[in-house]
């Protein structure tokens, strides 16, 4: 009797492992291919943001090079006020697109796009900060007038 | 062009220099600011709407993020380096207020009168930075 049970434990072990072993023969192709759906939305996913990131930097690099007309009329200076408002809107935006990145940030996915994604949102606040400060703010410190107008004289 | 420097900057620069996350703020010095033409120098943002003595921030890229404040004198062929600090790092800080930036301007000019400036060499391998004060000359 005890063989019987013995041999029948075995067979049903042996049964499961040859099942088990069957279907993820069979399955082995489907997990491939979900892994490599999963490595290419990895990959659109980072382009994307690479993309963004150069964009960034653009605009970026146009608004630093506006700190370097001269003489800007009302007009001008009002479109300029405009941009700086628009410029922080569109930090806004990625600000929040960045927070909603958090899972994927702990996860360690696309780490360099992301943190070259934020440096560059940095950046942009910086630029519109600066902007803000040349055309507006600088100008109404006395010293700095002075000190402007001393330097023409040299 | 002939570079100068601002007790403030050396003062930052050694301390900057000596911490280990920022060990490439003399390379980064003297790859941008050694060997530049007036033209060449006249990028990043200009804070004081001036052709002929631009007032800059630089900002440049790597490790520390640093940001430089200069003054460029077309005339003399001279740059003024006023500050530096890091972004990023141990020592990294936000940007300095518009007050800072008015502060330091007008201490470059006082300083420029007063020849109270660093000159800022390269040594004989070109690779290190080398302060030497201005002797000022008597009226």
């Amino acid at each position: 009797m005890a063989c019987l049970s013995h041999k029948s434990e075995i067979e049903n072990t042996f049964s499961d492992v040859r099942m088990f072993s069957f279907l993820e023969k069979k399955s082995s192709m489907l997990d491939e291919e979900k892994i490599n759906a999963l490595l290419d939305t990895i990959l659109d996913f980072k382009d994307s943001l690479i993309k963004k990131t150069e964009r960034i930097h653009h605009i970026n690099e146009c608004i630093e090079k506006l700190t370097w007309l001269n003489d800007l009329d009302e007009e001008c200076l009002m479109l300029t006020n405009d941009l700086i408002s628009a410029a922080k809107d569109l930090h806004s935006s990625l600000i929040r697109q960045y927070a909603s990145m958090s899972y994927i940030r702990k996860k360690g996915i696309a780490k360099d796009e992301i943190k070259n994604f934020k440096d560059s949102m940095g950046e942009l606040k910086e630029g519109y900060e600066d902007l803000e400060s040349v055309f507006f703010f600088l100008p109404k410190i006395p010293d700095f007038v002075e000190t402007t107008r001393q330097l023409s004289l040299v | 062009m002939e570079i100068f420097c601002l007790e403030d900057f050396k003062v930052e620069f050694e301390k900057l220099f000596s911490k280990k996350p920022y060990s490439t703020l003399e390379s980064d010095i003297i790859d941008y600011f050694f060997n530049k033409s007036f033209p060449q120098l006249c990028s990043g943002t200009r804070l004081n709407n001036s052709e002929k003595t631009p007032y800059i921030k630089k900002r440049l890229k790597g490790r520390g993020g640093f940001r430089f404040y200069f003054l460029l004198i077309l005339k003399d062929e001279s740059i003024y380096l006023m500050f530096v600090h890091p972004k990023t790092g141990p020592m990294g800080s936000d940007n300095i207020t518009d007050e800072s930036k008015a502060y330091l301007y007008k201490k470059v000019l006082a300083c420029i009168k007063s020849d109270d400036l660093y000159k800022v060499e390269l040594d004989e391998t070109d690779s290190k930075l080398i302060f030497k004060k201005v002797v000022p000359i008597d009226p």
